[in-house]
């Protein structure tokens, strides 16, 4: 038994986290935010998400049928971002707004199309949004609406494509998985039909995916922060992750770590609908640091539109959590574009804002046949069409983006990332962000980079010779310009050891072999005591045994189970079950 | 008999009045997340200016009419098929959840009610002017599709174009054959309206492919739009060897021997960034190429010098003229 082993078993922490002391209880997290959009600093127009909040504290009537009028005078605008506020007022209403506000209200579903949109989240925000308001207005022809369709024609139409991605999700995973920003449309979404929707089965359905997403985030936080792997992460908070919509939840639904300032939009209209209150296992799940623990996902691809041969390709998850610091990674590859973030490290700070508590390594991928791979657009727009909006992506120092010359394999807290990336590739380099918030970073004449983030010994060790680059903001950016490449990353906690001097001592030891031609190639020896094997485009293995990629659940570990094909999920916490059935729309508790 | 002669070298108007629909997106200087300028369809009739019709859409790609009822348009988009009619005013979307983003229509013209759309997963086909739809792309291997055509000379053949090249069909798209330009992305398919047996199909890197039976197999056409991208094809129905092409690299080319030889005719044309083209059936000489976020230009002298037209600061992804009425 190695002494990491040991001192796990030995380990007296509390079963989990209580509320921090200055932490108020759920109801008020609700009232705080409810109160933030109600009452918005400054003096400027009201807009959707604060008259919807003021409808539900019912005040400001006047103010907020006269804004509303006013909004809808200038024209609504984008597409299923417009139509989830308008969906909420219009529930919210409740007669309160004035009937032209109310009759304006209604006739922007007629005179405006939006955009069903190209992303997962687009579509649930615009079936979900349609489902309610044909549900509020039946009996109406076409004429009445901006689909041409009866209000019975676009109900069937929007419920049957919510349904349908209710049992994709839980046969095979979503495929905008584990976005630490967009994560909150899902909840919104759901937390709109279980409140709002009519139909018992579709409530029923919205109520028990709550559970399911929620349960999606519960075990891969680390304090409120959503670690590693996303499908979709923004620039500024792949670095500063405190800076994502997964804060707000965080904190509402947990207590854990710190909301934004102001909370985003997303989490008002979840909780301006059903501010649901997770159960208590998914409470403990979510707060429960006091083991280590593995923590395995199958997701899918984005809809891959050409060269491939399946709509949706296999994403698996692996990730390793314990209370000082987390690593999670998927296998690599572009399983996304332009968003997609494969692997990281993330410590655990007390206090997240500002902080950039993570550290991981990424080839700059850029390139037109991702995406169109996933995208319509005209071949001489797409590079530029998406830079208008998402900057970074045609930048060579860019920290987000998979690449599918990059391939990633882990056990535990040991990572293996390989790269072989041909010749010609825009962008023929690595980076590595190394946060500001390191402390004590080293480079051993080994080889090895060693630094301590909170309390995680980090230990990195770049396969080819590198470079720094300053980061705007702080931190600095390993360069390495070379093809063939890759990184070994072991993290432990400072608990194991009685110094970092021994925990890189500790380091040194290991054995770690590694080739580069013709492909990277790694041997290693992890600080858990098992030999790690991983060869680029091979499948890895552990003490000599491949991994079981065919095997993969859609859920595994100790706090969720849930077999792929399934359409089931297991929570599980101490001897607490809670099974969720999508096929017998059942929720069963135990004990 | 002279004057015959004379009368029988000269181009021919075709009778009629036409109206040229477009598929518009304003959006030069457009940041993403303000209020998109007005986009969609713009219209424009003989004589009038141009009309915004119907909702502010952007996500418009192609355009198909059916000939005996030219009123009505279908218009292949992001959120499904539409059917567009009473002069752009009135719109339903006829599809549902099941497809999406649209890439290309295709009215049978011998076959009322037979309409056929690609899309981002295959092709579907439509009995029944829109009301039920079923797969007509089952056999090709991949499905992403972005072009479609009937023959008009035998209901049911089909010519598509999808990431693997040409396909052709006998039988409503049951099943499919190679027709050429294997491997490569097919973005626009045109079938002669002189020579109903000459086709010409423009693609993403692989320049212009051409068939001369019937779209049995395509070969490619030579140079023109090798290395860049070709988007439309424009048969002059007023002279049976001129042809116009459209791409980012070339502009407009013109050829006047039937694609023997071609002219680059981009004088006049801030850049040689065109999507789109098309010729006025109603007026010999006049063509139409659509600049990106430029404008729409016009030149009456088949390509010789440009002049603006309207839709400053658009893309028109593709453009059709109408007629008013039924075509017999």
């Amino acid at each position: 038994m190695t002494r990491r082993m040991w001192m796990w078993l030995c380990a007296g922490m509390p079963l989990s986290r209580p509320l921090g002391a200055g932490t108020p209880e759920f109801d008020r997290r609700v009232r705080s935010v409810i109160d933030a959009y109600a009452h918005p600093k400054g003096s400027g127009p009201l807009g959707y998400a604060n008259i919807a909040a003021k409808l539900w504290l019912h005040e400001d009537l006047a103010l907020c049928s006269r804004s509303l009028e006013e909004l809808l005078a200038a024209g609504p605008t984008g597409d299923m971002f417009w139509m989830f506020p308008i969906t909420a007022i219009a529930y919210l209403d409740k007669g309160q707004l004035s009937a032209s506000a109310r009759q304006a209200l209604r006739s922007s579903f007629r005179t405006y199309m939006p955009y069903r949109g190209d992303t997962e989240n687009h579509w649930l925000l615009y079936y979900t949004s349609l489902y309610l308001m044909a549900q509020m207005w039946p009996g109406q022809d076409g004429g009445q609406w901006y689909t041409g369709k009866s209000s019975e024609e676009n109900l069937r139409e929007a419920a049957g494509w919510i349904e349908s991605w209710v049992r994709l999700t839980t046969r095979r995973g979503q495929g905008e998985y584990d976005s630490p920003h967009y994560m909150g449309l899902y909840f919104l979404s759901m937390s709109y039909l279980a409140e709002w929707a009519k139909d018992p089965a579709m409530k029923k359905r919205a109520a028990m995916m709550l559970d399911y997403l929620i349960a999606d985030y519960a075990a891969e936080n680390l304090d409120g922060i959503y670690v590693g792997a996303h499908s979709r992460v923004y620039d500024r908070p792949v670095l500063e992750k405190w800076l994502n919509v997964s804060s707000d939840f965080g904190w509402v639904l947990f207590g854990l770590g710190r909301p934004m300032d102001p909370p985003d939009s997303y989490i008002i209209f979840y909780l301006l609908a059903s501010a649901y209150e997770p159960p208590e296992i998914l409470k403990r799940i979510a707060t429960d640091r006091s083991q280590p623990y593995t923590h395995y996902e199958r997701k899918r691809t984005r809809n891959r539109w050409r060269f491939f041969d399946d709509l949706h390709g296999p994403v698996y998850k692996t990730t390793y959590v314990r209370h000082e610091y987390a690593v999670s990674s998927d296998q690599g590859g572009a399983l996304q574009p332009i968003q997609e973030h494969s692997w990281d490290v993330t410590w655990n700070v007390p206090d997240p804002r500002g902080v950039e508590n993570t550290l991981f390594t990424l080839h700059p991928y850029s390139s037109l046949v991702e995406l169109e791979t996933y995208f319509t657009f005209p071949a001489d727009i797409g590079i530029s069409g998406v830079v208008s909006s998402k900057k970074s992506y045609d930048s060579p120092d860019k920290f987000v983006g998979g690449s599918p010359f990059e391939k990633i394999f882990q056990d535990r807290d040991s990572v293996i990332v390989l790269y072989d990336i041909p010749p010609g590739t825009r962008f023929p380099h690595i980076n590595g962000f190394f946060s500001k918030d390191l402390v004590d970073l080293r480079e051993d004449p080994s080889g090895w980079i060693f630094a301590t983030g909170g309390d995680a010994y980090i230990a990195c060790r770049p396969l080819q010779p590198y470079s720094w680059m300053p980061i705007e903001g702080g931190g600095k950016r390993l360069f390495s310009p070379y093809l063939k490449n890759g990184i070994v990353v072991q993290v432990a906690s400072r608990s194991e050891f009685t110094g970092r001097d021994v925990f890189q001592r500790a380091i040194l030891a290991l054995d770690l072999e590694f080739h580069l031609e013709p492909v990277p190639s790694v041997r290693f020896r992890s600080l858990n005591g098992r030999t790690m094997t991983f060869t680029y485009g091979e499948i890895p293995q552990v003490e000599g045994t491949p991994l079981a990629y065919d095997r993969w659940p859609l859920f595994g570990g100790p706090f969720v189970e849930a077999a792929v094909d399934s359409e089931q999920l297991i929570l599980k916490w101490g001897k607490m079950r809670r099974t969720l059935d999508f096929r017998k729309l059942t929720m069963t508790d135990t004990p | 008999m002279r004057w015959l002669l004379v009368l029988a070298m000269l181009p021919m108007p075709v009778a009629g009045q036409y109206t040229l629909y477009t598929c518009t997106v304003t959006s030069k200087g457009y940041v993403v997340g303000a209020k998109l300028p007005p986009s969609g369809i713009f219209l424009k009739s003989a004589a009038g200016p141009w009309r915004h019709a119907g909702f502010n859409l952007p996500f418009l790609s192609a355009l198909d009419y059916d000939p005996r009822d030219p009123s009505t348009v279908y218009v292949a988009a992001g959120n499904g098929l539409l059917r567009v009619s009473n002069r752009g005013e009135q719109w339903k979307i006829l599809t549902g959840s099941d497809v999406t983003e649209l890439l290309d229509v295709s009215v049978d013209p011998n076959a009322p009610g037979t309409i056929y759309f690609s899309h981002t997963a295959g092709i579907q086909v439509s009995h029944d002017a829109g009301a039920t739809w079923s797969d007509a792309s089952s056999s090709l291997h991949r499905k992403y599709t972005a072009a479609i055509r009937v023959d008009r000379r035998r209901s049911g053949v089909l010519v598509a174009g999808n990431e693997e090249g040409i396909f052709r069909s006998e039988d409503g798209g049951n099943r499919w054959r190679l027709a050429g330009a294997a491997g490569i992305q097919v973005l626009h398919l045109e079938q002669s309206p002189h020579d109903p047996c000459y086709w010409l199909a423009a693609t993403e890197g692989g320049g212009l492919f051409a068939s001369s039976d019937c779209g049995v197999t395509f070969e490619s056409n030579g140079n023109l739009g090798v290395g860049r991208n070709l988007y439309d094809i424009a048969f002059d129905p007023s002279s049976p060897n001129r042809i116009a092409v459209a791409g980012w690299g070339p502009g407009v080319a013109i050829t006047e021997d039937r694609g023997k030889t071609w002219q680059l005719r981009n004088s006049g044309l801030p850049a040689p960034t065109v999507w789109s083209v098309a010729f006025d059936p109603a007026s010999p000489g006049r063509i139409y190429a659509s600049v990106h976020e430029e404008a729409l230009y016009v030149s009456n002298d088949n390509g010789l010098t440009w002049a603006k037209d309207g839709l400053e600061g658009s893309a028109v992804f593709r453009m059709k003229f109408v007629p008013e009425a039924p075509q017999r």
